[in-house]
């Protein structure tokens, strides 16, 4: 599938009353990394579950490629061609690995295509080829982020969302993790990536957004936000990243 | 006792364990994708078998001197089709619309919605009153193996019933669909979010389920050769007993709780063979003592991994 875009307008989404979001307007280009920063709470995972219709936004328009796709079922949205990989990895722990991957093609009906691309996301992680037959819930924590990732990728999507894929790794997942993202960019599909590690993260996005209490409060390109005085101040000062 | 007796017994025995087993495996599949317990369950096997009954009512009345076979195939495709599209209509109109809904209200509605169907049953089906003699269709013959009999119509409903649970396994195991009902019981937010339909997929489930109701409401008028319009609320007792015995949510804990009844039962019929009445007493007392030794069901497991 070919890249996609991603525009999102002014959109407002909360949960049961309170507003998170309010307001937030977001483009993500076609072809390129566009990640999202924001300390916790800020509400980044709440963008990406309004962007899959997991928590359809209550006011605004979200644009894949032009089309708007807020208030669509969750499995039409992603039908358009978007991959998800969830907060927390959400790996099905009672199905094995290949059964996990093959949720991600769930609406791939070609059986040669699945194996096809099941063959490809073992090739980016052999280690998922060793455990195929194990059970999900069985797999250590990188594992698990591996087959959360690939089973993203089953489906050939034009735009994958990834959220805080480093969140509980070792350092040098994280970095593998990075390398992965950037490679898949590479290979022609736009993605929006949520994340808390500023640096890392600015190194491999082309564009991003700062979320602070629910507003987008800095965006501009990866150069832009590295100099950016709220950023530097909330992550670059004390803590680096 | 002699061997001919004892093997009776685990006839019979298996043969409730196959109808217990069908109906538990509904329970177990509705709590699975949906967290509910749907209590007119039972009823819905009770449907099935009176829709069975009404087609070969239809069929013999009209005339037509068919053959039993073809009269039997109608009875059961009527029945597993009827209650599939009857599952999947509760399902969307009943079920689904209360998902946000407190559980205890789902379980008060469902139990409700049990009671229209039975006495609905019971007031417009001719006679619904009273029990129903159920068409015996079935080759009457049996094989003698030494002292002990085999009967033909047994055997055959034995059968159906196992091909029905292996066909239950293959489905849950081996298809899309199956990938899809199992995913949804573990994380239905991912499922959708891999783009699996949720609602399509309960719909499905609640087919699934009460299909196997229905099958097993046929099986158990063929075998007692009656039908009653409160056969549900036993059936149904039992078949959640058996579901909660197996570990609600897991399909094959629903399997062994339904024969695991069944024992109980075979257990209790051969210790008190006077008061063989009070077999359901025996059994569902022995129910009790095993929820109190393991609560969480024999095959417990985290509500995460569920199916
Ligand atoms: N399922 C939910 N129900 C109610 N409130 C939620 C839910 N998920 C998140 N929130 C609230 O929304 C706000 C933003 O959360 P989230 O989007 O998860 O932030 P982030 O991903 O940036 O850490 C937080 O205040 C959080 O408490
Ligand atoms: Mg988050």
């Amino acid at each position: 599938m070919k890249a996609l875009s991603l525009e999102i307008r002014d959109i407002t989404v909360g949960y049961d009353r309170a507003d998170v979001l309010s307001g937030v307007s977001l483009t993500a280009n076609a072809g390129e990394i566009t990640c999202l920063l924001g300390a916790n709470g800020s509400g980044k995972s709440t963008l990406a579950r309004a962007i899959l219709g997991l928590t359809p936004p209550r006011s605004g328009t979200i644009r894949l490629d032009g089309r708007d796709i807020a208030g669509l079922a969750v499995h039409k949205i992603v039908g358009l061609g978007i991959g998800a990989i969830p907060e927390g990895r959400r790996v099905f722990p009672k199905l094995t690995v290949t059964e996990n991957l093959r949720t991600g093609a769930y609406l791939v009906r070609d059986a040669a295509l699945v194996a096809t691309r099941m063959t490809e996301v073992f090739r980016v992680f052999p280690r998922l080829e060793e455990r195929a037959g194990q059970l999900a819930g069985t797999l250590s924590g990188g594992e698990q982020a591996m087959l959360s990732i690939g089973r993203g990728l089953m489906g050939s999507p034009g735009l994958l969302i990834i959220d805080e894929p480093s969140l509980g790794l070792s350092p040098k997942f994280v970095k593998e993790n990075f390398q992965v993202i950037r490679r898949i960019n590479e290979a022609g599909v736009s993605v929006l990536l949520v994340e808390q590690n500023v640096h890392q993260t600015l190194e491999v996005a082309h564009r991003g957004y700062v979320l602070s209490g629910g507003r987008v409060v800095a965006e501009g390109t990866a150069e832009e936000l590295k100099r950016h005085p709220e950023l530097v101040a909330a992550y670059f000062g004390n803590h680096g990243g | 006792m002699d061997l001919a007796l004892i093997a009776q017994h685990l006839v019979n025995g298996a043969m409730l364990g196959v109808i217990y087993a069908l109906v538990a495996v509904g329970f177990t599949l509705f709590f699975g994708v949906l967290d509910v317990i749907k209590f007119s369950h039972g009823d819905v096997v009770m449907l099935g078998a009176f829709t069975a009954l009404a087609t070969s009512a239809g069929l013999v009345g009209s005339g037509s001197a068919l053959p039993p076979a073809i009269v039997l195939a109608a009875m059961f495709i009527a029945a597993v089709g009827g209650m599939a599209v009857f599952g999947a209509l509760m399902a969307k109109f009943l079920v689904l619309p209360l998902r946000k809904a407190p559980t205890l209200n789902v379980l008060l509605i469902t139990l409700m919605a049990g009671t229209v169907i039975r006495e609905a049953v019971r007031l417009f089906y001719p006679q619904g009153s009273n029990p129903k003699p159920f068409p015996r269709l079935l080759p009457t013959g049996a094989w003698e193996i030494g002292e002990f009999t085999l009967r033909y119509d047994s055997t055959i409903l034995l059968v159906t019933g196992v091909v029905a649970i292996v066909l239950v396994h293959l489905v849950i195991t081996r298809t899309r669909l199956g990938l899809a009902i199992r995913a949804v019981a573990q994380d239905p937010e991912t499922a959708s979010a891999m783009g699996i339909p949720f609602h399509g997929t309960v719909l499905a489930t609640f087919a699934i389920g009460s299909a196997l109701a229905a099958l097993a409401g046929v099986v158990n008028g063929l075998y007692y050769s009656e039908v009653s319009f409160n056969m549900g609320l036993l059936l149904g007792a039992i078949g959640f007993s058996a579901a909660v015995i197996g570990g609600l949510g897991n399909v094959y804990g629903a399997i062994l709780g339904g024969f695991i009844f069944a024992a109980l039962q075979t257990i209790g019929a051969v210790l008190l063979p006077i008061a063989s009445a009070y077999k359901d007493v025996f059994a569902f007392a022995a129910v009790i003592l095993l929820m109190a030794w393991k609560p969480g069901g024999l095959l417990a497991e985290r509500s995460a991994d569920r199916v």
